[in-house]
């Protein structure tokens, strides 16, 4: 089977994901996501999905709404729940020649799927030879009063899981040119979609069907001159809109969006570090080992002599997420949590 | 012209051979004996101090490993354990390469990123490379059987796993998956009666493994594992069912496992007249060899002939293995990626033969 070249929206289907967007031609990140799906089905008929309550009922997000009525349910493929076995099969079809996209309905339920995804998935090329282009994706990270088992940021679990590749975008147009990549590439996949963003941030994203946004580019979504903030996902929109107020204190500060965990750009890290001088690293995943833990040593290790300040993290307790608003509050850094940081790490 | 005698004497040869030539009666003892021959030779070596790493003898159970393997046809793929390697050696994997990858070397399958039975040739045999996580390549086989599912193709995923792997949840995920869909594949278990030191009784609350079939709805066979052509009849017939659309099959394939888990391991826990039973009474390949003695499909000298061979390919083996170089100590990185190209080129060769 071949990959073919369509037109974007060749499919003339009502339930095409584009049909959802705004009269001005935006898209949230969900629909963003549902695109990429939809045009990568279009263009490669290898490329197929599979997952718990995927077709008829389109996904617990309704992210897969009106795949089944377009592409059938053996390309939209329900599954039991059976989180080993749904990797399982996507590794044993990607051997055979397909491309798997399997659906977690939350990043939380990919720990029931552990095994399969970081020894067999993740260990199998370097042992074997055997490309496994498979892509796992699920909603992932808090915020939204879904407590312990469905708010987790599994991110740095995978990226220390070595052969797998682990995206955290932030944004639609983002969201929309990685997981295209990433049901292009040949390595296996692991993309975690912020639930916080699904339906709160929207942009005009491009519809060019080979758009497509390199993995392992970081971005630098806001300029700034005082102090680099280095962080991803939902806290992304959170640190910008903390750069407002400290812009009006009178404190520039540069936003750097890593949008690809796994693998890290390391190089354009170190570029703002080297311009600022001085850098927050903000992540959502625990504060003891999580991804920033990395970022903050690579940046010790590199650009030790461009610091005016010590690395500063912020960053949830190593504890489960909590339910009640106070808490979770409490948890995850808040909009005053970084603007706090940013003002002592400029003031140091 | 063939008398009605004849015919019923046709028929009686067809039944004892289960539908396989001469040719193909001797290569199957060709394989036990290669198998039998290997895994002692390969124990000797690890007891002498020449052989690093780990061991996993399949000793005892080769009635099942070559059995089932043989049912296959080259474009079908097999999904063993690192006890599986007597079937892996029945699918086609190639002797030097297999001890290359023992020694640790460059020529290995693995290229020396993994070690012993923890095998696979994919591109060649289309065999799974192995992992100790089980049964892990359970679900896996559903995936590839899915794809010749979806394609129309007549092939066949065969999974094989032990009988301590039938108490992990994913066994039962698979089982059910593969009947769902009524998935081209066959569940081989590979019951040798311990998992690692543990008894069936203290694994198993059926008097059977293969009457849980039942419970996803498939045929289940038990079948005796010290006749290899019974568990290649049975075997045969499960792949052909798969093949023409008729769903999965588990077949629990009993033996006893001769050796211990691993080299290390003494199985002192099996209790000696059980050990002694099999060993004395239902060695598969003896067995198979007397039959074959007493149809005169063989006779002493090509008996003879077959051994000459099989020690004459495990020497030319060791030897290949031996004067096989390291893989290099910078390459550690390579081979991750799948854009790092190292699968896709020759790896270098400089990494010398002498052990650090």
């Amino acid at each position: 089977m071949s990959a073919t070249k369509i037109e974007a929206g060749a499919a003339g289907h009502g339930a095409e994901p584009r049909g959802k967007r705004t009269e001005a031609g935006e898209a949230t990140y969900l629909i963003a996501i549902a695109e990429a799906l939809w045009e990568e089905m279009e263009r490669d008929e290898r490329v197929f999905l599979l997952g718990e309550d995927i077709g008829v009922y389109g996904g617990a997000f309704k992210v897969t709404e009106g795949f089944i009525e377009r592409f059938g349910p053996e390309r939209v493929m329900d599954t039991p729940i059976a989180e080993e076995t749904i990797t399982g099969i996507a590794i044993g079809a990607a051997m055979e020649g397909f491309r798997p996209v399997a659906e977690f309905q939350y990043a939380d339920f990919m720990s029931s799927g552990f095994d399969m995804i970081t020894t067999a998935l993740g260990r199998y090329h370097y042992r074997s030879g055997v490309p496994l282009p498979v892509v796992l994706r699920g909603p992932s990270g808090g915020g939204v009063r879904a407590s312990s088992f469905h708010s987790f940021n599994p991110e740095p679990w995978f990226a220390h899981s070595p052969g797998l590749k682990v995206i955290c975008p932030a944004f639609p147009t983002d969201a929309k040119g990685l997981l295209k990549a990433a049901i292009r590439d040949d390595n296996p996949v692991i993309f975690l979609e912020h639930k916080w963003i699904y339906r709160r941030i929207k942009e005009v994203v491009p519809t060019d069907p080979d758009f497509l946004v390199p993995i392992g580019k970081a971005r630098v979504v806001r300029e700034g001159t005082d102090l680099s903030i280095v962080t991803y996902g939902t806290l992304v929109h959170w640190a910008l809109e903390a750069a407002e107020q400290l812009e009006a204190g009178g404190i520039s500060t540069e936003i750097v969006d890593l949008r690809t965990i796994q693998p890290l750009d390391t190089e354009t890290v170190l570029r703002s570090v080297e311009k600022t001088s001085r850098v927050l690293v903000l992540y959502e995943s625990h504060r003891f080992l999580g991804v920033g833990a990395e970022v903050a040593a690579q940046i010790a290790e590199e650009a030790f002599e461009h610091l005016d300040a010590p690395v500063m993290r912020l960053a949830p307790p190593n504890v489960p997420i909590p339910f009640s608003p106070t808490l979770e509050d409490a948890y995850l850094p808040q909009v005053p949590d970084i603007v706090e940081a940013a003002q002592r790490l400029a003031a140091w | 012209m063939a008398t009605r005698m004849d015919q019923q004497r046709a028929t009686a040869e067809r039944d004892w051979r289960v539908g396989l030539s001469d040719d193909q009666l001797r290569h199957v003892l060709y394989l036990l004996k290669l198998c039998r021959y290997f895994d002692e030779r390969m124990e000797a070596l690890y007891r002498q101090g020449r052989l690093p790493g780990a061991i996993y003898s399949g000793r005892g159970q080769e009635g099942t490993h070559v059995g089932v393997a043989y049912a296959l046809r080259p474009e079908d793929s097999l999904f063993p354990t690192h006890r599986d390697l007597s079937a892996q050696l029945t699918k086609g994997l190639d002797l030097k390469r297999v001890m290359a990858q023992f020694w640790g070397r460059i020529d290995g399958y693995t290229r020396g990123r993994d070690g012993n039975s923890h095998i696979g040739d994919w591109y060649g045999a289309r065999t799974w490379t192995v992992m100790s996580h089980l049964p892990i390549a359970y679900p896996v086989a559903c995936g590839a059987a899915l794809a010749y599912q979806r394609r129309g193709e007549p092939r066949v995923a065969m999974a094989i796993c032990g009988d301590g792997a039938t108490s992990n949840g994913r066994w039962h995920e698979a089982l059910n998956v593969s009947a769902i869909h009524r998935l081209p594949v066959v569940w081989v278990v590979n019951n040798n009666q311990y998992a690692y030191s543990t008894p069936n009784r203290l694994e198993i609350p059926t008097p059977t493994i293969a009457e849980r079939a039942a419970a996803y709805g498939m045929p289940g066979v038990r079948v005796d594992a010290q006749d290899v052509l019974e568990v290649y009849r049975v075997a045969h017939e499960a792949v052909e069912r798969a093949r023409s659309g008729g769903g999965p099959t588990l077949i629990e394939s009993v033996s006893l496992r001769w050796r211990g888990h691993a080299g290390h391991d003494p199985a002192k826990y099996v209790p000696r007249a059980l050990l002694e039973e099999y060993m004395e009474n239902k060695d598969p390949v003896r067995r198979f060899q007397d039959l074959l003695l007493a149809h005169e499909v063989v006779d002493e000298a090509a008996v003879k002939a077959i051994e000459e061979r099989v020690e004459r390919e495990f020497q030319e083996g060791y030897e290949f293995a031996l004067a096989s170089p390291f893989p290099v100590g910078e390459e550690v990185t390579m081979g991750l990626w799948v854009e790092d190209g190292y699968w896709q080129r020759e790896p270098s060769r400089e990494g010398g033969t002498e052990a650090p």
